[in-house]
This record gives structure tokens, sequence and C-alpha cells, in this order.
């Protein structure tokens, strides 16, 4: 067959510069006759051979024969196969819309810490205000406090609400400030799922090669090149079915306990 | 280690470096800047004088690891409180970090008291 041919007229190097965009997959495979097996009919190579070798291997040479017809048509369907080669193309889409995920939940991230610390500010104005004007209510309270003819009780009350309430702001700042810290700590998520995304992405980058390879070569899938996990592997997805991680920050601290740190 | 202590934060992510740096001025760390790898921590570690590294581990260019060997390495770094902030949370990473010399590590997502109970670990003992 004339595979080796095909091969090395079309390396792959050059072949997957051919292929941006990536071009239909039976130009990266060259002319299919190059690939259509010795016909087993009369003159045919196989014939050939099976004559040569005698009669009682004919039913063997056909079976070869067979064989090589079904596993040209099979790789010749796989690199002509649509899906597959529709597949290789929509990866760098995939891509696209996932970097536009990390892009966009990054801009709302920062969105949200912009208005935090907004937030912040305004309630810190808030809290000094009221601590302001709480000691001067004092002092109006020690005044009211000198006879009925400064203050009615009505007067009095009203000075202790106020007082009171001025109090209350400044307690209330502080829980607001907490939540806020809730709101800000929750913005992790950007960069959790940003890892996970740019991990997804370097592996469709694997998987789009491992394809174009595969269009190319038409290599058998079990020989494709493996791809390697990234040592570091970012945010754990599936802590629940892995022994080699921990879920928790009492687990770091366990383990780094039992090393002695 | 002066009175107010100087941080950098290294992450790739702004939005963590700019979560890590509030949190710190909220237990009370207002000196902090900030570095997007590796390679810009170093220069600036090697630039100015820092009290103490608050660092991710993936990270392009350089990463955690290789930062913190390049701190224990280098004379005049070798003694800077390195604390990991991380979403390795394999053991072997969490091992490998304390093996090479780190002084915490923290697995993400993390709260405001475990990071403000491993700074205030971490600043007690090179007190």
């Amino acid at each position: 067959m004339g595979h080796s041919d095909g091969f090395t007229q079309h390396p792959i190097e050059q072949a997957v510069a051919q292929t941006a965009p990536p071009a239909p997959a039976m130009d990266v495979w060259g002319d299919p006759a190059n690939f259509r097996p010795a016909p087993a009919g009369p003159g045919g190579a196989a014939d050939d051979e099976a004559h040569g070798a005698g009669g009682g291997n004919t039913e063997l040479y056909q079976r070869i024969g067979h064989l090589t017809r079904t596993l040209h048509n099979a790789l010749r369907e796989l690199g002509l196969h649509e899906s597959l080669a529709d597949a290789r193309d929509h990866l760098p889409d995939a891509r696209d819309r996932l970097a536009y995920i990390a892009r966009v939940t990054g801009e709302a991230a920062e969105k949200v810490l912009n208005a935090v610390d907004r937030a912040r500010t305004v309630q810190d104005m808030l809290a000094g205000g009221a601590k302001g004007l709480e000691s001067r209510w004092a002092a109006v309270a020690l005044y009211a406090d000198g006879g009925a003819e400064r203050a009615t009780p009505a007067g009095c009350e009203l000075i202790g609400d106020t007082r009171s309430f001025l109090r209350s702001i400044d307690e209330q700042a502080v829980q607001t400030n907490a939540i806020l810290t809730e709101i800000m700590m929750a913005q992790d998520f950007h960069d959790l799922t940003g890892q996970v995304i740019r991990k997804v992405v370097a592996l469709s980058q694997e998987l789009e090669e491992q394809l174009v390879h595969l269009l190319i070569d038409a290599t058998p899938p079990e020989q494709r090149r493996r791809i390697e996990p990234a040592r570091l592997e970012g945010p754990v997805v599936d802590a629940g079915q892995r022994t080699d991680v921990v879920t928790d920050q009492a687990g770091v601290d366990d383990l780094l306990a039992s090393l002695g740190f | 280690m002066s009175s107010e202590p100087r941080f950098l934060i290294v992450d790739d992510f702004s939005t963590m470096r700019r979560i890590i740096r509030n949190l710190l001025k909220e237990i009370g760390y207002a000196n902090a800047e900030e570095a997007e790898d590796g390679v810009a921590a170093l220069s600036m570690l090697r630039a100015t004088k820092f009290d103490f590294v608050v660092s991710d581990i993936n990270m392009p260019n350089m990463d955690g690891f290789a930062l913190l060997k390049q701190v224990r390495a280098d004379e005049t770094l070798k003694g800077l409180p390195f604390l990991m902030v991380t979403a390795e949370a394999k053991k072997e990473d969490i091992v490998n970090a304390a093996q090479n010399g780190a002084n915490g590590y923290i697995v993400k997502p993390f709260t405001k008291a475990t990071l403000e109970e491993k700074v205030q670990k971490i600043m007690k003992q090179h007190a």
C-alpha cells in the first residue's frame, strides 16, 4: 500500500500549518488512491502471492485481504468522518468561549470588589459621623441632666434614644463590614474556576493537536500520544473520589503536624 | 521585624491578590505589595526589603515551589517567612512545600480566620 509515501509527502508540522484554518480531512490525507490495498482479484498482488503460496493459503490471504480492506475503510472513515473533523474544528471555538467565561467572571469579580471597597468607605464615613454626633449629644445629655428647666422628660428621652441609635450605627457598621468581607471572600471563585478553565483550555489544546495528528496519520487510537496531566492540578473537583488530596484546611494542618511542622 | 511588616502577595489572579491584600489590611497589616508570578516576586524581593511572602503555587513563568526554592537558596532572603496560599490540595504538594521550607500552607478557598491564624503564628515564630 502507499501509506508511507503519503505520509512522507505530508509531514505533521507542514500539514498542521496547512490546516489552519482546518482543511478537509481528505486534503490532509492526500490522494485516497494511495491507501487502496492491493486488489484481491485476478492480477492483484494478493492474488499472485496467494497462488504462489499454494491453494491451502488462498483462504488465509483472502482473509488478510478482507481485513486489510476493512482496516483501510475504517481508517479512511475515521479520517473523513465528519464528526471527528468537526470536533477538531470546534475546539478553538470552545476555548474561546471558555476564555470569554474566564474574562467576564473576572470582570464581574473585580466589579464586586470595587463595590465592596466603595461600600466600606461609605460605611466607615457613616460610622465615623455617628460617633462624632454621639459625643456631641453626650454633652447635651449632661446639660439636660442639670434640671427640669433645661429639658422636658420627653426631651431627655429623645436625647437618650438618639444617643442609643447613634451607638447602634457603629455596632451595625461592624456587622456590615463582616458581611462585606464575606462578599469579598466569595469572589475567590474567579481564581478557583479560572484555574479549572485554564486547565480545560490546555487539555482542549492537546486534544486538538491529537485530533490533527489522528487525521493526518490515521494512527490507531491506542497509539495516540497520551495527554500527560500537568503536575499541578489546580482546584480539586473530585475530592470525594480521591485519597491523595486533602479536602479542607484541617487536613492540611493534620498532615503538616504529622510531619512535625 | 519592623513595627509595620511589609508583605508581598504573589498570585497570578488579580482578584485573589486583592482579596488577600484586603484581608491582611483587616487583620492589621496594611503594608502590602503584589506580584503576578514568581519571576516578578523574586525581582521585587531582591530589590526591596519585605518581611513576609504570601504566595500561590500554580502560576506561569515561575511557580510558587520554584520561588520558594529560590528564596531559601538566597543568602539574604532565606529566612523570609513564606506562606503558601493555593488551590493545590494534593498531599504530595503540601509535603513538598514543607520540605522546601514553607512556613505555612493554606488551601483555597479559605477564611479570614485561617489566614489570620497562620500569619500570626508565623509572625510569632519570626519575632
